[in-house]
């Protein structure tokens, strides 16, 4: 049943114009990105080189293009999100899924696998043109799988919190202004940094922190960790939050 | 999954002493129906009376209070998907995706009802045919009339055959014409299941009903077989339309 439910969201997904104006958008800010980086490597590489540990290309490809890709896909995710549940409170449909025999768990993961595909293969777009550079030189393809990693497991994170408020308004851009604030709050929590104890303790909570390794080639069982419960945490509220439509009608 | 605890007599639907409390001075109160195969119940109310609210209960949307419902020996709160799967629900505003084409919407509907795969088309079929959509079915819902989006919605409710049909103001907005094509549907439907319908026209009630329960502030305050004379319930009915605008203005 999930899977047959994934199957319809990402299909209705895939029909709609906004996500191809959303795909085409974003390959062109791909490319962007990473000519410039690209170029950047190419001025700064005689210096590099000069180093006793100099960073290949795949490493600076990986902090200067895939990491601000993160930030592109906190747009990016609650904008595919935002219509799963608030489409159905606008058009009223939601009523055919509770008087189905679908349990809303199956249906609220129907409908996140199904925006995961659909983000999944946008990641996939992003992480292609460093791999074109096969073509040239070597490549560390230890640090781009980790930082394609780090990348996909953030976008599903951000696609569960834009699911979650989704679920809350009947107005899919109020969904997307909600997630990308709640975002914008943990990528700044603690980073007020005077080094006291309190901030430190709240930039344990921030994506940033659990981002950066990801970048380095390093994966961590934390910060893995970290973003399956931001998506698992999502996931149930908004499955407690449609239960709760059966009671107040 | 789903025990077989089910007793096997015909009666599909009974739903014992609903309560459900909607705002401080308005709630529904011990509503008890009892309904077998072959059952046409027509829920007549005025607006507000309290009829989409038991219709939700019935239809496991809405969790009353206190009060159990059963779909065929199976209880809503206990085996709610084995009771789901045995009711077909159509709310008063139909449950449509606007952008999705009539027949691609009913093997949805289908699928979500657990349907056997193999027999979705066959199923989508008969229901494209009984209810009169095979000149529609490469449509996109949303451009359809309002007759049309009516009878998808009754046919999303049919499509997996279920013993319990629950109708809220099916004819609402139709034209006679339309009507008549509705109550054809019902009136055939109901002969192999259960079929509640509320609606607030009395003539309605009694041209498709072999009983009828009027509900009024929240309460079931009669329920009687249709038989030809029908006059005590014509005046009950008369009474209640008189009351309403003093009790509004109260």
């Amino acid at each position: 049943m999930i899977g047959a439910i994934a199957g319809s969201e990402s299909r209705s997904l895939l029909r709609s114009a906004q996500t191809w104006l959303i795909a085409g958008v974003l390959a062109l800010v791909f490319a962007y990105l990473f000519l410039q980086a690209l170029e950047t490597y190419l001025d700064i590489q005689p210096s590099l080189a000069a180093q006793d540990h100099p960073t290949g290309l795949s490493g600076f490809l990986a902090v200067r293009y895939l990491a601000p890709l993160v930030m592109v896909f906190a747009l990016v995710s609650p904008l595919l999100a935002m219509k799963s549940f608030s489409d159905e409170h606008r058009q009223q449909t939601l009523a055919l899924w509770q008087s189905s025999p679908v349990s809303t768990t199956a249906m609220v993961l129907g409908k996140f696998f199904g925006i995961s595909l659909v983000i999944l293969l946008m990641v996939l777009l992003a992480c292609v043109m460093p791999l074109f550079m096969r073509l040239f030189t070597n490549l560390d393809i230890g640090v781009l799988s980790s930082s394609t990693l780090g990348l996909a497991l953030a976008s599903l994170a951000f696609a569960a919190i834009g699911m979650f408020f989704s679920s809350m308004t009947k107005h899919a851009i109020i969904a997307v202004a909600a997630s990308v604030l709640l975002l914008v709050l943990l990528w700044l929590l603690g980073s007020a940094g005077n080094g006291s104890s309190l901030m430190n303790a709240l930039a344990l909570f921030s994506i940033p922190t659990h981002l950066a390794s990801f970048f380095q080639g390093y994966i961590g069982t934390a910060d893995v960790a970290y973003f399956l419960v931001l998506i698992f945490l999502f996931i149930a509220l908004t499955i407690v939050r449609l239960d709760s439509l059966r009671h107040v009608g | 999954m789903l025990s077989n605890t089910a007793n096997s007599t015909d009666k599909l639907l009974e739903a014992t002493q609903l309560h459900r409390r909607l705002s401080p001075d308005a709630q529904i109160e011990s509503i008890s129906l009892s309904l077998q195969r072959g059952d046409v119940l027509g829920l007549l109310g005025l607006n507000g009376a309290g009829k989409s609210t038991t219709l939700k209960m019935l239809s496991g949307t809405l969790v009353p209070d206190s009060g159990e419902v059963k779909i065929s020996g199976y209880s809503m709160r206990d085996e709610p998907l084995a009771a789901r799967q045995r009711i077909g629900y159509l709310p008063d505003t139909p449950p449509l995706y606007t952008e999705m084409r009539v027949r691609a919407y009913l093997q949805l509907c289908a699928k979500l009802r657990r349907v056997n795969k193999a027999q979705i088309p066959e199923k989508v079929e008969t229901v494209l045919s009984q209810c009169d959509l095979h000149s529609v079915e490469r449509q996109r819902i949303g451009q359809l009339s309002k007759g049309f989006r009516q009878r998808v919605g009754l046919a999303q409710a049919l499509v997996h055959e279920p013993d319990v049909l629950l109708l809220d103001e099916p004819s609402n907005g139709l034209d006679p014409n339309q009507m008549q094509g509705m109550r054809r549907i019902i009136k055939e439907a109901g002969s192999k299941r259960a079929v509640i319908f509320s609606t607030h026209l009395l003539n309605e009630a009694q041209a498709v009903c072999n009983r009828i329960a009027v509900v009024h502030q929240g309460r079931l305050i009669h329920e009687a077989d249709v038989t030809g004379d029908n006059q005590q319930l014509e005046e009950l009915f008369t009474n209640l339309i008189r009351e309403q605008p003093q009790a509004a203005n109260a």
